[in-house]
């Protein structure tokens, strides 16, 4: 033993210890009675106060200190990662056996029989899928480019803290602290004040969505525009090229990666509400591919309707609901990795 | 059913078929439903006729037809709509479950809507403030859906358990706290009754079942149930849940749970005998029973020409063909539209739910009770008034 | 070098040498104005213009449909004094306990959410293998994007249950704390299930700004404090912390924000009843939030009641702007030498999970490039 190693504990010192717990602990409840969360916990507790033992021993203090915090860190983590897979778990669990392409492809309804009076439903969610994409893919149309803008202005326009920057940066603050079921009453309120009472329609979800999305749209693409740096800028300039070539053959896209991500992330966000859904676009069952009239049904709300107001068959109105809800997370982490792919592809590459 | 005959001579033959059929086809008995409305549906071609006897529907209407509000009526409406838009092609009809009564009252107040799905009557300010868009003639509340507040419970090991209306309001209002009280084991006699707490689960939304519920309770026993009735569930320390699927999965899911929901929507969760009068009768509940119920206890007071405000006496319901705590939601709509197209499509959809099949319909797919034939009567005459 | 390695340490000198100079300035350089350019700097400015025109709509529109109801009579008012309004004497009777079941939530959340986030961005940045940190920070994001009904419906399917042994068992061995008293929840609807969810939903966010943060503290800094024969936990009290603490704090502050608006969730899990506890193993003793009392009760309310809870809505709104403003005081009065990292600080949950989800040689805040390709690898 040289003097480098001498006064430290064996490298795979924890792993031991903390097997050593799990037997032990487990142990004990085997002869008192199982439960998988106590078990855990104790062992865990077991494991920190052995280590911190065996480590004041036979190194020090301040090591002690060190192995306790590197391991309640790593349990952290750990202790973050079960509810993500617990959700996504259920989610599938739930999901998978409602999820196949007639329940994807085919719209919802239902059939009456006038022979024997009987209302058969369909399940299907291609009506919501329908719904979804377009209410927010309007509300991304309408987002984007006013947040992008908004990014441009504060970081390619604005003078430092003058005060109409400072206003717009204070208050895009301020609005991603509007509560979402407030976006869609203020969405249906301004509605009715346009096109009458009956203001039910999917474009006005998709302004509701916009509110919510614009905020998160402009946070991100003005972190992203204050990342190219300065010298681009002024490299342009000094061969005399204006501000607005500038900005569109030179800033935006150096940026344009982080800005595709961002409003993916942003769309990821908003794909989700239902209170606004639900107030701005009403609800309904059957199939309306006019974003501009009508209420719409979307994958959220069919998620929500299923499970608060259940059909006569209860047991297929969930399974429906889970469904959707595992369409809903689909569409989620398939924009996040739609995002990602777009962020390498148009990443500048190469030097030149 | 009288007046109607008279004005419809198919009346006549609804009644014949009533008489072949009964007994000879199983499927009618099956369908435990009241009255004539369940020949209909027992013979091929005879629903066209029933239809027909109701209010001939136009099959060459179109329109859409925009609404909302209770989702005790939701699994009604959804077979509703399907079954007119399968007869009348060129019409659409969003009905927004979500929203709730509240809502759609507010909504349908606005001019959002055509027609509103409410548990509860306007009441008399709103029905002041709908001459706004309904004109003088103000507005019409007409019963549309019947069905009972169904008291579930889960409590392993007991099945079939009665409850007078006093230990119901005592459990409510959390005075009896476990099984075991000599209050259950009074209506209970020679049931094993653990000892086990019992946990209320009530809705934690406001609710026109809740509504209901409540109003029974503060009418059959105000000594014990003190609290004023009302959509918000009043007495604290129950486990409340979201939803009257909330409340069904929460009483499942849970031992030594109680709690109550529409029937229509309880699914295979077990359902208690609630006792009717004041004597030891208990009634499990069944679509008939509630029909009666409602035909004992309700008394038409309009608030408006043409109007079908009902008030429920529940001291009158005594006989034990009927079960205690019917619950009853309306269709609220104008009296003159603004739009005379959309008058009459609204119309026709409102009188073909107004109508025996349409009851026959709801029944059959949404484990609604039938309203009593008088009444329907009542709402097409009620609709004729509608421009 | 690639072109965005050169952008990112270019960035880097130039937020050393001054952090306001990605900000152009109209005035800084004299360029050629085209019609071009005029016409795009009125769609920015319009753009910007828009924002501030939105905001002032939403918030006109949250006070003139309050007023009616906050300045009503709620004792004699025949709407107010029926339906889920019923019972209160006046608008502030009935939202304070609101107020305090809001506040109540979001700080257990925190309570058991921040420190866990916090673990979670220094495992990250500090502890976890490199080519992993990267794959693990994108995990932790992606809670950030389920959908708070699926949070919801995962919480009464799985966290009620699973708490109900340890309600029992707080309740019987800690009965005599007051937030553990009283006859302990059968059926899981309690306050900490609802505290517990909600700490999941803001994990993410929390998680995501204070990863950045740590992982922007000066190289020189840690390594100095090695070199000084520091354990790594000694070098990230001296080095890393101080350095972050103001950026952590506004991040818990932005999770609290979350936290305070989340509807769906809380809704779906908590038995409520209005007024003041601290009970948290109970049911019908809970306290309730302002946003999922809206949307339980909103289904049922008529006009005038709907207006009550458009007012508890603009409490929650002023609540939410309350907390931005600290977080905004808190990071202006610690974050001086941080220069352009206070944009980071105040980043939205989404802007700050970008960072790891982009391609992270584009990222604003690594340190040194070395750390940089750590992070990512």
């Amino acid at each position: 033993m040289n003097s480098l190693t001498a006064g430290r504990l064996p490298r795979f010192v924890e792993f031991y210890v903390l097997a050593g717990s799990l037997v032990v602990v487990g142990g004990a409840f085997m002869l008192l009675g199982f439960n998988l969360g106590g078990w855990i916990f104790l062992s865990v507790v077991l494991y920190l106060i052995v280590l911190a033992a065996l480590s004041t021993l036979a190194e020090n203090r301040r090591k002690a200190v060190d192995r306790i915090v590197r391991s309640v860190v790593t349990i952290a983590f750990l202790l973050a990662m079960a509810p993500l897979v617990s959700t996504l778990f259920t989610v599938a669990a739930k999901g998978i056996a409602q999820l196949n392409w007639g329940f994807i492809s085919q719209t919802g309804g239902a059939v009456f029989n006038p022979q024997t009076l009987k209302v058969t439903i369909t399940a299907g969610a291609w009506q919501a899928i329908v719904g979804t994409l377009e209410i927010t893919g309007i509300a991304t149309l309408m987002s984007v480019p006013v947040g992008i803008l908004t990014s441009i202005y504060l970081v390619e326009y604005a003078k430092p803290k003058q005060w109409m920057a400072r206003t717009v940066t204070f208050l895009v603050d301020v609005m991603t602290g509007i509560p979402s079921i407030v976006a869609g009453l203020f969405a249906f309120s301004l509605f009715t004040l346009i096109v009458g009472p009956k203001a039910f329609s999917g474009f006005s979800a998709s302004v509701a969505l916009s509110v919510l999305m614009i905020p998160i749209v402009v946070r991100s693409c003005e972190e992203m525009l204050r990342l190219v740096p300065h010298d681009l800028r002024e490299a342009s300039f000094a061969l005399g090229v204006s501000r607005f070539s500038t900005i569109i053959k030179i800033v935006l896209p150096t940026a344009i990666a982080g800005i595709v991500t961002g409003v993916m992330l942003a769309i990821a966000r908003v794909i989700g509400e239902t209170a606004p859904i639900f107030m701005a676009a009403s609800f309904t069952d059957n199939f309306n591919v006019n974003p501009f009239f009508g209420p719409m049904q979307t994958l959220p709300v069919l998620a929500y309707t299923g499970i608060k107001f259940p059909g006569q068959d209860i047991a297929a109105s969930i399974a429906s609901a889970w469904g959707a809800a595992l369409l809903l997370v689909i569409l989620v982490v398939l924009l996040n990795i739609i995002a990602r792919i777009v962020a390498k592809v148009f990443a500048p590459k190469g030097a030149r | 059913m009288l007046a109607r005959r008279g004005h419809h001579p198919e009346g006549n033959t609804v009644k014949f078929k009533h008489v072949a059929t009964a007994g000879a086809v199983a499927l009618a008995a099956a369908i435990a439903l009241t009255s004539c409305a369940s020949t209909p549906s027992a013979t091929p071609g005879a629903s066209n006729n029933a239809t027909s006897a109701a209010t001939p529907l136009d099959t060459t209407l179109t329109g859409t037809i925009t609404a909302g509000g209770s989702s005790a009526q939701a699994n009604a409406q959804t077979a509703w709509s399907t079954a007119f838009h399968t007869q009348v092609a060129g019409t659409t009809i969003n009905y927004d479950k979500s929203q709730g009564s509240g809502g759609g009252v507010t909504n349908w107040l606005a001019g959002s809507y055509d027609f509103a799905g409410s548990d509860a009557a306007l009441t008399a300010a709103q029905q002041t403030s709908s001459q706004a868009n309904c004109g003088a003639g103000g507005a019409l509340d007409l019963p549309a859906y019947l069905s009972g507040v169904a008291i579930i419970y889960n409590l392993p090991g007991v099945t079939g358990l009665k409850l007078s209306s006093a230990t119901l309001a005592k459990i409510f209002t959390l005075q009896v706290k476990t099984w075991n009280d000599p209050a259950i084991a009074a209506d209970n006699p020679g049931a094993s009754l653990p000892s086990t707490a019992i946990t209320v689960v009530t809705r934690s939304d406001g609710s026109g079942t809740t509504a209901n519920f409540t109003t029974y309770l503060h009418d059959v026993q105000p000594s014990i149930f003190t609290q004023a009735a009302g959509t918000a569930w009043p007495v604290a320390g129950t486990s409340g849940q979201q939803g009257g699927s909330g409340v069904v999965n929460t009483v499942t899911a849970g031992a030594g749970t109680i709690g109550y929901a529409d029937h229509s929507s309880i699914g295979t969760a077990t359902a208690a005998d609630i006792q009717v009068g004041t004597a030891k009768t208990f009634v499990t509940y069944s679509a008939k029973g509630a029909t009666n119920a409602f035909a004992a206890a309700a008394t038409t007071t309009p608030s408006t020409k043409g109007d079908l405000t009902q008030v429920l006496d529940y001291s009158k319901i005594t006989n034990k063909d009927s079960y205690p705590i019917p619950l009853l939601s309306y269709q609220i709509l104008c009296t003159t539209f603004k739009d005379p197209a959309q008058a009459k499509v609204t119309k026709a959809y409102l009188g073909y739910i107004g109508s025996e099949i349409g009851q026959a319909i709801a029944a059959k797919n949404a484990g609604s009770a039938p309203l009593p034939a008088a009444i329907l009567a009542d709402v097409q005459k009620s609709l004729a008034l509608v421009k | 070098m690639t072109t965005s390695e050169a952008v990112r340490s270019r960035g880097n000198a130039a937020g050393a040498t001054g952090p306001r100079s990605p900000r152009g300035g109209a005035g800084q350089a004299r360029l050629k104005s085209r019609p071009a350019d005029r016409i795009f700097f009125g769609l920015s400015l319009g753009s910007a213009v828009l924002i501030v025109v939105i905001l002032a709509a939403v918030a006109t529109f949250l006070i003139v449909q309050s007023i009616p109801a906050i300045t009503a009579d709620w004792k004699t008012s025949p709407e107010l004094s029926t339906g889920p309004t019923a019972g209160y004497s006046s608008f502030w009777s009935y939202v304070a306990p609101l107020i305090w079941g809001t506040v109540w939530v979001s700080a257990i959340a925190l309570v058991i959410g921040a420190p866990i986030a916090i673990g979670i961005a220094l495992f990250i940045s500090h502890y976890a293998p490199r080519r992993l940190a990267g794959v693990l920070g994108y995990l932790i994001d992606l809670l950030a994007a389920v959908p708070s009904i699926v949070f919801g419906l995962w919480g009464i399917i799985v966290i009620r249950p699973l708490l109900l042994p340890l309600t029992d068992w707080l309740n019987q061995n800690l009965g005599w704390i007051p937030i553990f008293a009283g006859k302990p929840s059968t059926t899981g609807s309690t306050i900490l299930a609802g505290g517990v969810v909600l700490a999941v939903m803001i994990l993410p966010i929390i998680s995501s700004i204070s990863r950045e943060i740590f992982l922007q503290t000066p190289r020189l800094h840690e390594e100095a404090a090695l070199a000084l024969g520091a354990t790594k936990w000694e070098m990230i009290k001296l080095a890393v912390f101080p350095y972050a603490r103001s950026g952590v704090v506004s991040a818990t502050l932005l999770g609290l924000g979350r936290a305070l608006g989340e509807t769906m969730a809380i809704a779906l899990i908590i038995s409520p009843s209005i007024g003041f506890s601290l009970r948290i193993l109970t049911e019908g003793q809970n306290a309730q939030t302002i946003a999922a009392n809206i949307a339980l009760n909103f289904q049922v309310a008529d006009a005038l009641q709907r207006k009550a809870l458009i007012g508890t809505g603009l409490v929650l709104f002023v609540i939410s702007l309350a907390v931005n403003i600290v977080a905004r005081f808190i990071v202006s009065r610690t974050g001086k030498s941080g220069g352009p990292r206070r944009r980071v600080q105040l980043a939205p949950p989404e802007a700050a999970s970008l960072f790891v989800a982009n391609d992270p040689a584009l990222s604003p805040v690594r340190g040194t490039s070395d750390k940089a390709e750590g992070a990512s690898a």
